[in-house]
């Protein structure tokens, strides 16, 4: 596997794993930002799905984090991941 | 949501390991069995899809207390969408860690059922994950005079051994 091709690789590993965990796989967006010394993998799902995508206590989107960080050390690259609310909207917190 | 077609979840963790082996460049070989097969010998486990995974990476799996393998476990059971309360049911294993974690807490809890019945106070062990408190608890089944319980939340949450009707009695002694 090339270096150029890694970044894509990421991005569909997440979406992969974001599919299986959704109700809404369709909905399931990642988009890579590069910064200088790693790379943001940026997941959108349905709103009924960010639930889902982050668990109880945080604890899908804790292990997700794990698993990318596997990954990461493997390829020497960082990844990380952050979970996005609906497009412009922030949804009610509670607080 | 109890698991009622095994060879569909089976089929579904095997997708989400081949993700992992080709575009996340794991080296990683699994075995799952589910259904009656997957069930522990020593009565530990809970498990019915039992996933073992070896290969030249697997040594990644049982680092920092088994932080990925219980990762891996965890996103699969999501994936076949198992309720919290039925996590248990998903078993991940690489160089027989559960096994072996298993007989820790063992030795673990029969030191501290010593130390229980020498003073008579409680004893506290350090934060683990359910499964592994889980094991604990079956462990002091075996001692009629003690007992435990789970105490903290989240992250933090612990078992507590100490002697039978020891928290009754500091009920009562409260009212």
């Amino acid at each position: 596997m090339t270096q150029e091709q890694m970044p894509d690789n990421m991005q569909e590993l997440v979406t992969e794993i974001a599919k299986a965990l959704v109700d809404e796989p369709s909905a399931v967006e990642v988009e890579a930002v590069e910064r200088e010394e790693s790379t943001v993998l940026r997941l959108r799902v349905a709103p009924g799905d960010v639930g889902k995508v982050i668990g109880k206590q945080g604890r899908t989107a804790r292990s997700m984090r794990t698993i990318l960080g596997a990954v990461s050390m493997k390829h020497h690259h960082r990844y990380t991941l952050d979970i996005l609310e609906e497009h412009g909207e922030k949804q009610a917190s509670g607080e | 949501m109890p698991i009622d077609d095994y060879s569909a979840a089976a089929q579904k963790i095997a997708a989400f390991l081949k993700t992992l082996t080709t575009l996340g460049d794991l080296r990683l070989k699994y075995r799952i069995t589910a259904g009656a097969g997957a069930a522990d010998p020593d009565g530990l486990e809970a498990r019915e899809i039992y996933v073992e995974l070896a290969g030249p990476d697997a040594g990644m799996l049982t680092q920092r207390g088994g932080e990925l393998l219980r990762s891996l476990e965890h996103v699969a059971a999501k994936i076949i969408r198992l309720d919290p309360e039925e996590h248990d049911k998903v078993s991940f294993d690489a160089h027989n860690f559960k096994a072996l974690r298993a007989r820790e807490l063992k030795l673990a809890a029969e030191t501290a059922a010593e130390k229980v019945r020498r003073t008579g106070q409680p004893y506290s062990f350090a934060p683990m994950s359910s499964r592994e408190r889980r094991m604990l608890h079956l462990a002091f089944r075996g001692y009629g005079d003690l007992e435990t319980s789970s105490s903290g939340e989240g992250l933090r949450r612990f078992v507590v051994a100490y002697p039978k009707g020891y928290e009754h009695a500091r009920e009562r002694s409260r009212r």
